[in-house]
């Protein structure tokens, strides 16, 4: 469009002519034919706030493709609340608080959605948090921060998400396990790790075992050598190194060079990040790492299911996708328990479709037509089993521990 | 939409204040500051820790102007042996200790997990429906002031001085004038200038924590100096309210056009923003306002007048 008016406008200078380009270029969308035509009568809009750009765009497309999914499969069965469609609306969060912060504004304002999903990254949910309270809205979130559901909200945040204190002592048990009882912690400096390293060492401690040394790093540092050497200098049984993927990365292409070998526990955003990790430093670096996360409920038909229509390999484990799946399906669902499309009316309803007791069901359509006849239900989704506690935030998250072996992610088990 | 335009404005007009005070510093002294979202940081962080003592917005704003016009002092110093160039990488560095600290003095700043409950001012005597468009009297209000001050400033002797110092300090200092200075009160007042905005900042969000204050932030402000035209503060408006619009009305691209997903939409928005600038600047190199400037014929007439009136 701008290119046009360049062609236009030759090189003097053109403001009579730019205005003219400009409003061709404007009038250009109305006259096209792949423009949007008139919407169907009254969609219910639900925003999405991701990250397409930014140190944490990586995650953004999987989420918008696994909220596209669940609104298309429930706007093909008649939609919600007598026959009205459901409405994606998805603004790049640019991984900085203050775009989310007018990203938020803006669907909320102008588009006048019901509900604001996503949400990967805690400062971003932080600074938007009072606008959708403000508004009478519901967010669903995808980050860890305690911070987050502290504060009084009304009701209004749902956590799709395990806390970062949970992830702790997710973390030291699977280091006791192997029988490491004098461990260090090198962890980076962002509000979501630095939360899980007292309950981590708490763990610890409680199993009689001690946190040797305990560094913590900023990230996009250019070099972790003296991290790396100070950490393991230490001569711990194991290092606890929870971080995310670009740093970990450098930390443990440092280890390798300077030839250390005390075993890494790590988190799998980190030492997985769906595959880039092993593609970031090949298998024989990364032998032996163990990580942990969130387990979506892996053996479930659901989860199946939800892997085959992401057209992703079967052992794929998604962490941020299955949670965008859940927090469209709990916000149709929840809408017509309600009868409504009122935020604050149908954000008391959320327990009722997503807690026991109840029939456990998985898919949403399916659980949309349970509503509809009255049963109770226990919705189960595609990232958690979607349990929540009165502050909104999830109960009952087990953590799936797995190992690098062969260039290969290998399953060990289920921490609850 | 209504309350879509009162947020984005508010967030024109902080972004105004820095640019304003970037003018001052760089487009009229000539002193590069690529720090200066290190003085939005400070300001914002000495504000929200005020505020959160109970000091009452006005003495915390205060207290941030305060610190922040010593720190820009104290920075500006250093340009007593080093030449613009050096000085912008003393500038990068403070942006850079500001953001560490901030990041790793938990004890003080939170740390990574941030200052949240900033109380905001007014909140309680204005009813919630409309508190967000006396937030944006406020925003205005102070623009206002800051403009008028850099405004007057600018056309006061010491606007001259400023200039003739960026334009060539050796001239000044021949002169008889004290180019050292000169060049300190030009940052620290603009440095304190950047406090504003960022104790503005602290309360619009009401929660603070390092991730908002990365370069970018410096970026935007020389964007929209560089748009509205080096040394015009009239400019300087419209270039604030230019980078705001192309950032956020490309948001509205999508709604338009179907066939992209929200990715490609998204990296096709920053491929726009940056072409939108590089036509801007071919278009307009010099902006859209000009340096307020006495032309030399108006000069040299009064001057030959003065020349008669003392010969007569």
């Amino acid at each position: 469009m701008i290119r046009k008016t360049g062609k236009g406008s030759g090189l003097t200078l053109p403001r009579r002519t730019l205005l003219k380009g400009l409003g061709a270029a404007a009038a250009l969308p109305l006259a096209a034919p792949w423009v949007r035509r008139a919407r169907a009568a009254d969609p219910v809009k639900i925003g999405m706030v991701i990250p397409f750009t930014g140190a944490t765009g990586a995650y953004g497309p999987e989420m918008e493709k696994a909220a596209k999914l669940v609104a298309t499969s429930i706007n093909e069965a008649g939609g919600i609340l007598g026959g009205r469609p459901l409405e994606l609306i998805v603004e790049d969060s640019e991984t900085n608080p203050t775009a989310g912060l007018a990203a938020t504004k803006k669907l909320l304002e102008v588009d006048d959605v019901e509900a604001i999903i996503g949400y990967w990254g805690s400062p971003i949910a932080m600074a938007s948090k009072q606008l959708i309270i403000d508004a009478g809205k519901v967010m669903m979130v995808s980050c860890a921060a305690n911070a987050v559901t502290e504060e009084p909200h009304g009701g209004h945040i749902w956590r799709f998400q395990a806390k970062s204190t949970q992830w702790g002592p997710a973390g030291a048990r699977i280091m006791l396990e192997q029988g490491q009882k004098k461990v260090a912690v090198l962890a980076q400096q962002n509000p979501f790790v630095i939360s899980m390293v007292e309950p981590f060492k708490a763990e610890i401690e409680k199993a009689g075992g001690e946190v040797v040394k305990e560094v913590v790093y900023n990230p996009d540092q250019p070099s972790y050598r003296a991290e790396v050497e100070e950490v393991f200098g230490a001569e711990p049984d194991g290092v606890f190194i929870p971080g995310l993927l670009t740093d970990f990365t450098s930390i443990v292409k440092e280890y390798y060079r300077a030839g250390f070998a005390t075993p890494i526990t790590s988190l799998s955003i980190a030492a997985d990040a769906n595959g880039k990790f092993l593609e970031n430093v090949g298998g024989e670096i990364a032998e032996g790492i163990h990580h942990f996360q969130p387990a979506p409920p892996l053996a479930s038909p659901n989860y199946k299911r939800f892997l085959q229509k992401m057209g992703e390999p079967e052992d794929t484990v998604f962490l941020f996708a299955g949670n965008a799946y859940d927090q469209m399906a709990v916000a149709a669902l929840a809408m017509e328990k309600a009868g409504t499309a009122d935020g604050s009316v149908w954000t008391q309803q959320v327990p009722f479709v997503a807690n026991p007791p109840g029939t456990k069901v998985m898919d949403p359509v399916e659980a949309l037509e349970m509503v509809r006849a009255g049963e109770d239900l226990d919705f189960i989704g595609a990232g958690s089993d979607c349990d929540f506690d009165a502050t909104g935030d999830q109960l009952n998250r087990h953590f799936l521990h797995r190992v690098i072996k062969g260039g290969e992610n290998v399953t060990l088990g289920t921490i609850s | 939409m209504i309350a879509y335009l009162v947020t984005i404005l508010t967030l024109v007009s902080i972004a105004a204040i820095v640019a304003l005070a970037l003018n001052l510093q760089w487009g009229l002294c000539g002193m590069v500051n690529f720090g200066i979202v290190g003085f939005v940081a400070l300001g914002a962080y000495t504000t929200a820790l005020l505020a959160l003592a109970g000091t009452g917005p006005i003495l915390a704003l205060a207290g941030a102007v305060a610190v922040c016009a010593l720190a820009g002092g104290l920075v500006a110093l250093l340009s007593v042996r080093l030449s613009e160039e050096y000085l912008a990488i003393v500038t990068l560095g403070f942006g850079e200790i500001v953001r560490v600290v901030s990041l790793n003095e938990a004890w003080l700043t939170g740390g990574a997990l941030g200052l949240p409950g900033i109380p905001r001012p007014l909140i309680e005597s204005v009813p919630s429906e409309s508190y967000d468009w006396v937030f944006l009297g406020l925003c205005l209000l102070a623009l206002a002031a800051v403009f008028l001050l850099l405004e007057s400033l600018t056309r006061s002797p010491f606007g001259r001085l400023v200039r003739a110092v960026r334009d060539d300090d050796v001239v000044a200092a021949t002169l008889g004038k004290n180019v050292l200075r000169t060049r300190v009160v030009a940052f620290a007042v603009g440095s304190g200038v950047t406090a504003v905005a960022g104790g503005l900042q602290a309360f619009h969000f009401s929660y603070i924590d390092p991730s908002q204050f990365t370069p970018i932030v410096s970026a935007y402000a020389f964007m929209a100096v560089i748009a509205g035209g080096r040394g015009s503060n009239r400019g300087i408006l419209l270039g604030a309210c230019t980078v705001m619009v192309l950032l956020e009305g490309s948001r509205f691209l999508k709604d338009f056009v179907e066939v992209l997903d929200a990715e490609q939409l998204a990296s096709i928005r920053l491929i726009l923003i940056g072409l939108g600038l590089i036509l801007f600047l071919i278009y307009r190199p010099q902006g859209f306002g000009r340096e307020p400037r006495r032309s030399a014929g108006s000069l040299l007439g009064e001057a030959a007048a003065d020349g008669r009136e003392r010969t007569s």
